[in-house]
């Protein structure tokens, strides 16, 4: 029998008396009644028996949760985090050939031109128009990024929901201004917007002509010298003030006086095709309405 | 010997199925885990002290493991999850070390 000090406070009790009191009780109460009839330590000693398993097995679980399956988890994640920085470097790769080819076949196709006599600055300025071209000027740089996330003042962890994300609806309402005040030609985070490029979102990340981009955004918009200030006063400006001072969204408007804005991709059309009567210089193949099976020398 | 066994029989249970823990109870595995120790040893103890007791034993397991569970996921609920479970591990590991320490003076008489 252990010898029990008067209980003063729990803690300190806990700290003179760490077994549990109700072992002490119980063959007190042994004593008393004298030993179980065997049926009752046989089903006792198969608890016991049960509890020790388990507690085995817990012991093994948790060494692998831990040991085991926390190195496994970053090794997957690591492995991912490559595989998307390689493809990443291999688009670019791609990308850069392609500017060059283009850049290529706009030289031979000006070479060409010139040589037969036709007006070449007419498909430039068809390019300037359209967006697959090169082009520099003065204009304004719309930056936008996303809030910090709000983290927990106790526990430091991130808690519900970032307001201040930048979403592809702000993303389209940014350019739709710009494009309101008189820009002529846009591109976000180094994507050119063309007539048929798409602002859009898959899960959280924003692709625009299907490159995904991440924050901060960079909106870049050649235009009037006053670009910036007509984005200010208008109520997108005011919108996206309200936005920073709310939910703390990154918001910048800054004026540059040369930018320059590479090509936006080449579109591939594959059903619409030059009314004849509007374009003089495509030969005439057929009468209007009637359909041509492919679009001959492009559009 | 008997009870060795028996741990012995969970670990190599436990080293053949492998279980995959649900995300949900991931949290409450080591303190399910120090809970069980703290039983372990208590009862170790009361076997040396010779005042064993089986329903002792396994009331104080399962309500061990259960408590700490319920504690934690309470600390979850409330936004204390990770002081509560240091709270419980230092309770638990004070009550380990006194039993341990129990233990050793029945053994080595020190």
């Amino acid at each position: 029998m252990i010898e029990r000090p008067p209980a003063s406070d729990f803690l300190t009790e806990m700290f003179r008396n760490s077994l549990d009191a109700g072992y002490a009780e119980a063959a007190r109460r042994r004593a008393q009644r004298g030993p179980d009839p065997w049926r009752r330590r046989l089903t006792g000693q198969l608890a016991r028996g049960l509890v020790l398993v388990a507690t085995g097995f817990l012991l093994v679980v948790a060494y692998h949760q831990t040991v085991a399956g926390r190195p496994e988890v970053s090794r997957v994640r690591a492995g991912l985090v490559t595989d998307v920085r390689d493809r990443q470097h291999e688009t670019d790769l791609l990308q850069q050939q392609a500017d060059r080819l283009r850049d290529e076949v706009s030289k031979e196709r000006d070479a060409a031109l010139a040589a037969a006599g036709t007006d070449a600055g007419a498909i430039d300025r068809l390019e300037l128009a359209t967006g697959t071209g090169k082009v520099r000027g003065p204009g304004t740089v719309v930056r936008l990024g996303d809030a910090a996330p709000p983290v927990d003042p106790v526990t430091g962890k991130p808690t519900g929901k970032n307001l201040g994300v930048v979403l592809d609806r702000d993303l389209q309402r940014v350019t739709n201004e710009l494009w309101r005040d008189g820009a002529e030609a846009i591109s976000i985070n180094g994507e050119r917007l063309s007539a048929i490029s798409t602002i859009r979102t898959a899960g959280s990340t924003i692709l625009v002509d299907f490159r995904p981009i991440s924050s901060p955004y960079l909106v870049t918009a050649i235009g009037p010298e006053d670009l910036d200030q007509r984005f200010n006063d208008s109520r997108t400006g005011q919108l996206f003030r309200a936005l920073a001072s709310q939910y703390g969204m990154q918001v910048a408007v800054d004026r540059k006086g040369e930018l320059t804005l590479a090509a936006a991709p080449d579109p591939q059309l594959h059903y619409a095709r030059p009314v004849p009567s509007q374009s003089p210089s495509t030969p005439p193949s057929g009468s209007p309405g009637t359909p041509v099976p492919s679009s001959p020398g492009g559009h | 010997m008997f009870a060795v066994l028996a741990l012995l029989v969970g670990v190599v249970l436990g080293a053949i199925f492998e279980p995959s823990v649900p995300l949900v109870l991931q949290p409450y595995l080591p303190i399910a885990v120090v809970a069980a120790l703290d039983a372990v040893f208590g009862g170790i103890r009361a076997k040396l002290d010779g005042i064993f007791d089986d329903k002792q034993f396994v009331v104080s397991f399962v309500s061990n493991v259960l408590v700490a569970g319920l504690i934690v996921f309470l600390g979850d609920k409330l936004g204390v999850g990770t002081q509560l479970s240091t709270g419980v591990v230092v309770v638990l590991g004070v009550r380990i070390f006194g039993n341990v320490a129990g233990i050793r003076r029945r053994l080595f008489r020190a």
